[in-house]
């Protein structure tokens, strides 16, 4: 359950980034999450929102925006989609290092992103200054 | 309050307006760029930092336990012990004479570069020339966390079931070792050890596997063998 600390970094980040723009109130974050990044959406909304509250973000929705794995074959030079494992058991694809041409291993290039990609918020007003 | 913001020239921005603004932060760089650093600081000294990662009870103590008794005649060893708060693997080790460094990550799941950093000031560079870090017992976490080592070992056992890698794939794209632990239980448990090797191979077809079994000390000097090539 990594879920709860890269929500605790997203909050941090998009809080002091927050700050430093004098904004009021945060109202969309976008993340980029990698195919392999290990991370599991929808534990990750849950954290997000719980951890927000009574923040200048507690209404942010939480934009995540997929990030396709791309892996790199130093055997045959093959660069494209992996090859996803076909007798696991997981409820989804589960992308492997074997190299979808030439079957040896390949490398991983794109998937390991877990980036903010874009915040979105307004600026507090004057009036508007409740704690 | 006096106002001192007169001088500087500033652009208003009207209330309500909406912002949004590219960030591209990547929120997996500060512990990269930590890892890159406790790496550049060991490689400096000719150290080699090996991860060990597995489910609790697979045998990662057991079998660091046993590479230390192989490999102490031969190359200074140093353990960093990863626990969530008790310090019973530390013990473990400790007893073997070789320094041992216990992190507590308190409610933490997994080791990040910062922690082990600050583990690598508590020993005698000088004196060592191997590190061994034993993760959490976690076997999603830890991915994505690189420490700075030179290779990630993961140890699964024969107990935890045939399904093991298929349930936890992640964890195998990102090693150079597999060591499949407790052989000696294979056929009671009814779990084929060549169907785990072609599961991690299916993954990742550059991992080494090496089947062992720390109770008998079978395949142990294999192990103690891949470490030292690396």
């Amino acid at each position: 359950m990594h879920e709860f600390s890269l929500a605790t970094q997203i909050m941090e980040s998009v809080l002091e980034f927050a700050q430093a723009q004098g904004a009021g109130e945060v109202l969309k974050v976008r993340l980029r999450v990698g195919e392999l990044a290990c991370v599991e959406e929808e534990q990750l909304r849950f954290c997000f929102h719980s951890i927000t509250r009574e923040t200048v973000m507690e209404k942010a929705e939480l934009e995540i925006e997929p990030c396709a794995a791309v892996v790199h074959c130093l055997h045959c030079n093959y660069e494209g989609p992996p090859k996803y494992w076909e007798g696991a058991i997981a409820g989804t694809l589960v992308p492997t290092l074997q190299c979808p041409r030439c079957s040896r291993g390949a490398d991983a290039v794109k998937g390991h992103e877990f980036e903010i990609k874009s915040v979105q918020f307004i600026h507090s007003t004057p009036s508007h200054s409740t704690a | 309050m006096t106002t001192t913001t007169t001088t500087i020239p500033t652009i208003q921005a009207s209330p309500e307006e909406i912002y949004d603004i590219e960030l591209e932060h990547s929120l997996l760089e500060a512990n990269a760029k930590l890892a890159k650093e406790n790496r550049a600081v060991l490689d400096r000294r000719g150290i080699t930092a090996i991860d060990f990662m597995g489910a609790i009870g697979s045998g990662k103590t057991t079998l660091i336990s046993r590479l230390v008794e192989k490999l102490k005649p031969k190359i200074g060893v140093a353990v960093f012990n990863g626990d969530a708060s008790v310090s019973t693997d530390y013990d473990k080790v400790a007893g073997q004479d070789v320094p041992v460094v216990q992190i507590a990550t308190v409610n933490g799941c997994h080791l990040d570069a910062n922690l082990v950093g600050k583990a690598l000031k508590k020993i005698d560079l000088g004196k060592t020339g191997l590190i061994f870090i034993e993760n959490i017992g976690n076997l999603i976490c830890p991915a994505e966390f690189p420490l700075g080592s030179k290779a990630r070992v993961v140890v699964v056992s024969v107990t935890e079931g045939p399904y093991m890698v298929k349930k936890h794939p992640h964890m195998f794209l990102g090693a150079e070792i597999v060591v499949i632990n407790k052989t000696d239980l294979a056929e009671a448990m009814g779990v084929s050890i060549e169907e785990l090797t072609r599961d991690v191979h299916t993954l990742n077809p550059a991992i080494k596997v090496i089947p062992v079994s720390c109770k008998t000390r079978a395949g142990v000097e294999e192990v103690a063998s891949a470490l030292l090539a690396i």
